[in-house]
């Protein structure tokens, strides 16, 4: 649901990860979670369409069939066929060049975004929770009232001022998620700070930052892949939305929602032009939703329903 | 509960002080020159003066912060560079179809999820469960633009039963203005009813699954009434959290769907304005928006304290 960009998951849940998670025993084993994940029902197919629109865009330039860019104003409008696989568009450029063109422009974004975020919230969320008091209290605040502004909205007053253009969607979207991560971070650092390990070390004269990198960033590690698994998914949609709006990658470069904006108006003669890079976003989401609860199941099968 | 609602109304103060600090900042957050971006590089150096002064630019940031915030403590929230106009009137001449738009929205997420919810859990692994997880994956994965879109080919385009954009007042208009608002409420409604519908089966099985309905079974009663009087206000409850929580996506998804339509209301204006760059317009209208959000989250929060008691003495 494009409105729905910051709904994700698990931040809401917090407090079930703030109990020794099964993430534990899956930590430093990449590949027995993602083992686990290949186990899960749905996990393995949303692998194949994670990786086949990550080969997509590393490829863009060696699979596009077209240079996604040149018009051909002779064949506008064209239905698919075997010249031009998704049809033209109205100034006849092939629908399928820019689809795969868009999937870089999307994935970028989706996942730009949720490393942004990550780093800063997660930055955020450590500071807060390791110096408490009034740093905790200033931070948390600050981050309630970016949580305070519905997410869409937000990102496009951010876009506006940002200017349109991937970088401004990027940043404005990593602003939109940099509170679930923080407060995520946060209650897993309150948590396993009061745990006897850090006591001890905390003991032994280890200063805060070595506490902090050796054993809390680690610990809290497993809730926040999982978080930024299931966001990337929303985060692409929400690039799709402020690129449909007009805020993201500007014309005539290609991304999905700037190509089903500039096609609805040729909903009727065209539909492909809309549904072509329509059905790529949606298999994208609906994959990237499938590998975000194939990695949540693996790493606390407590949160799977 | 009168304990619970002077909480939460203290605790709401400093996000509201912070909500305000970011609103005028994004004015600031303007890479270069916010005048020289609002207007055409061609603009009078005297207009542009004029402007700067009216915005209080040339003053320094303190200074602006506090004449901002006193302004808008007076209710003034600033006037439209466009048109002049008060944000309050722009705001307020659009308000109305985006009230009868998320009214309807809302009124159809909950007639199709609330049996779509109680059946998938209650007949867990049938067709009818596979049917509502599958609408809710479709609804959540679906940008509400392409849906729009599909909406608009389908009932408009191939069927031709609804008009695929503009709006009349439906309490003017009766017929016509409901059918204008038949397809942007689906759009919205159909997102909404899929995270309701998720929300509701997991509530309802983590309900189902309790002690008290062993032994209402136990006792006798039929499931049907287990459901209705032992199951539902339980489960209820995360849907009361969730549909305060989606009040964000409503508004958001309300700002696609209004520009998709065509439907003169708010969402439409913040897109417009944010084209416009009139930013006056963009901060009133998003300090509006953010601030309806923030007290819908507190009523949200309140009803849930009058739901479940136990809230209230935390």
């Amino acid at each position: 649901m494009a409105g729905s960009i910051r709904e994700s998951g698990i931040a809401d849940r917090a407090p079930a990860l703030s109990r020794p998670p099964a993430a534990r025993r899956a930590r430093g084993r990449p590949w027995a979670v993602l083992r686990q994940a290949a186990r899960t029902r749905l996990g393995p197919l949303g692998v194949v369409v994670m990786l086949s629109a990550l080969t997509v865009a590393f490829l863009a330039p060696v699979i596009s069939p077209y240079d996604p860019l040149k018009q051909d104003l002779g064949n506008t409008l064209a239905r698919p066929g075997r010249a031009h696989l998704m049809g033209t568009d109205n100034v006849g450029r092939d629908v399928l060049s820019r689809m795969i063109w868009g999937t870089r422009v999307s994935l970028l974004a989706g996942f730009g975004s949720v490393a942004l975020a990550m780093a800063a919230g997660g930055l955020l969320g450590l500071l807060a929770g390791y110096a408490g008091g009034r740093t905790d209290g200033l931070v948390m605040r600050l981050m309630d009232a970016v949580l305070s502004f519905p997410p869409l909205v937000l990102a496009l007053a951010l876009g506006a001022v940002l200017g349109a253009g991937l970088t401004g969607v990027v940043i404005a979207l990593g602003v939109v998620y940099t509170p679930t991560f923080a407060r995520l971070m946060r209650g897993q650092v309150l948590t396993i700070a009061a745990r006897e390990y850090v006591e001890a070390a905390r003991a032994l004269g280890a200063p805060g930052w070595r506490i902090a990198r050796q054993h809390v960033l680690p610990n809290a590690a497993a809730p926040i892949v999982i978080q930024a698994s299931l966001s990337v998914a929303f985060a692409i949609l929400a690039e799709a939305s402020l690129s449909f709006l007009g805020l993201g990658v500007q014309p005539p470069a290609a991304s999905w929602g700037s190509m089903i904006n500039a096609g609805r108006g040729y909903l009727q003669q065209a539909p492909w032009i809309v549904f072509g890079p329509g059905a790529a976003l949606f298999v994208t989401v609906v994959g990237l939703n499938f590998v975000g609860d194939a990695v949540r199941d693996a790493l606390d099968p407590r949160l799977r329903r | 509960m009168g304990r619970l609602v002077l909480r939460r109304l203290l605790a709401t103060i400093p996000v509201l002080v912070l909500v305000t600090a970011g609103v005028f900042a994004l004015i600031h957050l303007t890479p270069g020159d916010p005048i020289d971006v609002m207007m055409a590089e061609s603009a009078d150096a005297t207009v542009k003066a004029n402007l700067r002064r009216e915005l209080g630019l040339d003053q320094p940031i303190y200074l602006q912060y506090g004449a901002w915030m006193w302004r808008l403590l007076h209710g003034d929230l600033g006037r439209s560079i466009r048109n002049g106009e008060p944000v309050i009137e722009n705001v307020g001449r659009r308000i109305r179809p985006s009230l009868q738009l998320a009214a309807l929205a809302m009124a159809i997420s909950l007639v199709l999820a609330t049996p779509l919810g109680i059946l998938s859990a209650a007949r867990r692994n049938t067709s009818v469960d596979r049917f509502g997880t599958t609408f809710a994956l479709f609804g959540i994965c679906m940008p509400n633009f392409l849906l729009a879109l599909l909406l608009i080919f389908f009932f408009g385009v191939k069927l031709r039963w609804l008009p695929i954009s503009g709006y009349t007042d439906p309490l003017e208009e009766g017929l016509a203005g409901f059918r204008s608002l038949v397809l942007p409420a689906l759009t919205l409604g159909l997102a909404l009813a899929a995270v309701v519908t998720r929300t509701l089966r997991s509530s309802m099985m983590d309900a189902l699954a309790e002690d008290y309905v062993r032994t209402a079974r136990a006792k006798g009663l039929t499931e049907w009434s287990v459901i209705r009087g032992h199951v539902l206000k339980n489960a209820l409850i995360p849907v009361v959290t969730v549909l305060g929580l989606q009040l964000g996506t409503l508004i958001g998804g309300a700002v696609i769907t209004e520009y998709v339509f065509a439907l003169p209301g708010v969402g439409r204006l913040v897109v417009d304005a944010v084209f416009a760059r009139d930013y006056p317009l963009v901060q009133g209208v998003v300090l509006l928006i953010a601030v309806g959000f923030i007290l819908s989250n507190l009523a949200v929060d309140l009803l849930y304290g009058w739901i479940d008691p136990r809230i209230r003495y935390r």
